[in-house]
């Protein structure tokens, strides 16, 4: 075999084997945080129509846990809703009341929490990415649980699910 | 040329089915609370019989004071946007002065004679609405330091009982002014208020809306409630029966039953007729009305409505 052969061999090799190691990252990512264990706790007032709040994402991986953290977010506005506290904070219902609509649309919500999927048209990071001292914990081993200060729209997201017909309006039916 | 026709036919029928679809929508008014309005001076005062009475004097509290304008401009932008839209306290009481005036001036243009207005008309010239979002805000001070108590409370205008709230104290600030306090506090109550809401109306959708019956006699009618007809029932549980069998699921309560009155609470009625038309108190009270008329009871009687969620029908004369 000629160098350049070998050369080009081993540059295939390196190239497909890197972005196999992207995707099983992204995956791993999503494998870490697809039973939807976080916590999320309401951050204070926000502008008109969103919500600012801080979710608490669970992961071998930091790194994972942070690029959940927008998922999460938007995950609990739809079916956790979070309670009131300081900083003026009211508690807030979540805009699916019934637990079992996420297993009646679930074509719907795979689609829509998927890598790079639409719910990241609802949430913007409040900070610059940076996370604060105290909002990464090691719990555990092998595990991490970091905070990360998220804004969700949660008045589009709410007609956005009005438009599925998975949430009602408050007009529907008048 | 046939099928034009048959398409506007078509149109037609899709029409009136998405008409019969939709229940009648109440009516929503933000209102400044008495407390309200009595803490900051804004009331009249008068003499009742001996004993000194306050009441709300809406509109200069409207004319004076620019953060309740601010406040119920607010909560009717975001009710807006849920596309239910508010009806404007302030413009109510200008239109029904408005209107007042015009009628006062009105004659007929061939025998000159004046708009018919019985008393109970002139009295039922007020600022109303089916709900009636109460409103009421403390501005907390310790020192410098201030906050805001806020509350939000709807109301049924008819059956009075409290359908939706959200209530709270915002976060306390020491540079913040007013104003801002109340937006922020509006903003974070808001989507509590409306998820009550909500829930009523999808209560209301489950199992009908929630009215109000009273059942009245001229005095001078012959007969009364305890009066006994065909087979030996008296009236009152005639009226009973009939609830029973035209509520829904058979849900209602008799509050008050006398041999001159009956007063029927938490009266659950269908949304929609047999015909598929949305229905309120009147149209569903109507019918008792008619079986009232009808053989064998042969009682004349005069319904009287109030809103969406209230009638009365006084037996023995129109």
């Amino acid at each position: 075999m000629k160098p350049s052969y070998l050369f080009t061999t081993i540059f295939l090799v390196l190239v497909v084997n890197f972005g196999a190691q992207a995707q099983w990252k992204k995956e791993k990512a999503l494998d870490d945080t697809k039973i939807w264990r976080y916590d999320i706790e309401c951050e204070g007032i926000a502008k008109q129509g969103a919500k600012l709040v801080k979710v608490w994402s669970y992961s071998k991986n930091p790194k994972h846990a942070i690029a959940s953290a927008m998922r999460n977010a938007v995950h609990g506005v739809i079916f956790k809703g979070f309670a009131g506290g300081g900083q003026g904070c009211t508690s807030f219902q979540p805009l699916v009341k019934d637990p079992s609509v996420e297993e009646e649309y679930k074509e719907f919500f795979n689609e829509f929490f998927a890598e790079g999927g639409e719910y990241l048209k609802y949430v913007s990071s409040a900070t610059d990415g940076s996370i604060a001292p105290g909002d990464r914990l090691k719990v555990s081993k092998r595990e991490y649980k970091i905070a990360a200060v998220v804004t969700v729209m949660s008045d589009q997201l709410r007609k956005r699910l009005e438009k599925e017909n998975i949430v009602k309006s408050l007009t529907s039916g008048f | 040329m046939k099928q034009p026709k048959l398409i506007l036919c078509l149109l037609v029928i899709l029409n009136i089915t998405l008409a019969f679809g939709q229940a009648k929508k109440p009516t929503l008014m933000v209102v400044p609370s008495d407390a309200w309005c009595i803490q900051n001076g804004y009331f009249l005062v008068f003499e009742n019989q001996g004993s000194t009475e306050k009441i709300a004097d809406y509109k200069r509290a409207f004319q004076e004071n620019p953060e309740v304008l601010q406040v119920i401009s607010q909560i009717n932008g975001m009710m807006a946007d849920r596309g239910f839209p508010l009806k404007n306290m302030e413009s109510v009481i200008k239109t029904i002065s408005s209107n007042s005036a015009e009628d006062n001036l009105r004659q007929s243009k061939e025998s000159g004679s004046d708009i018919a207005e019985s008393p109970i008309d002139e009295l039922k010239k007020a600022a109303k609405a089916d709900i009636i979002i109460q409103l009421t805000w403390t501005v907390n001070k310790t020192g410098p330091k201030k906050s805001i108590n806020f509350n939000l409370q709807g109301l049924d205008s008819y059956t009075d009982k409290q359908i939706a709230t959200a209530t709270g104290t915002g976060a306390p600030s020491f540079s913040a002014e007013t104003p801002v306090l109340l937006s922020e506090a509006v903003l974070s109550h808001m989507d509590n208020f409306t998820a009550s809401l909500q829930s009523h109306f999808d209560d209301m959708f489950e199992n009908g809306r929630e009215i109000i019956v009273r059942i009245q006699k001229w005095d001078d009618w012959d007969g009364d409630l305890e009066t006994e007809y065909g087979g030996g029932d008296e009236l009152g549980f005639v009226i009973e029966d009939w609830l029973q069998k035209n509520t829904v699921k058979g849900r209602f309560n008799t509050t008050d039953m006398t041999e001159n009155m009956a007063l029927f609470e938490q009266v659950r009625i269908p949304l929609y007729n047999e015909g598929g038309n949305a229905i309120d108190a009147r149209r569903y009270v109507r019918d008792l009305s008619k079986f009232l008329s009808d053989a064998p009871y042969s009682i004349p009687n005069k319904l009287v409505m109030k809103g969406l969620g209230r009638a009365t029908i006084i037996l023995g004369s129109k």
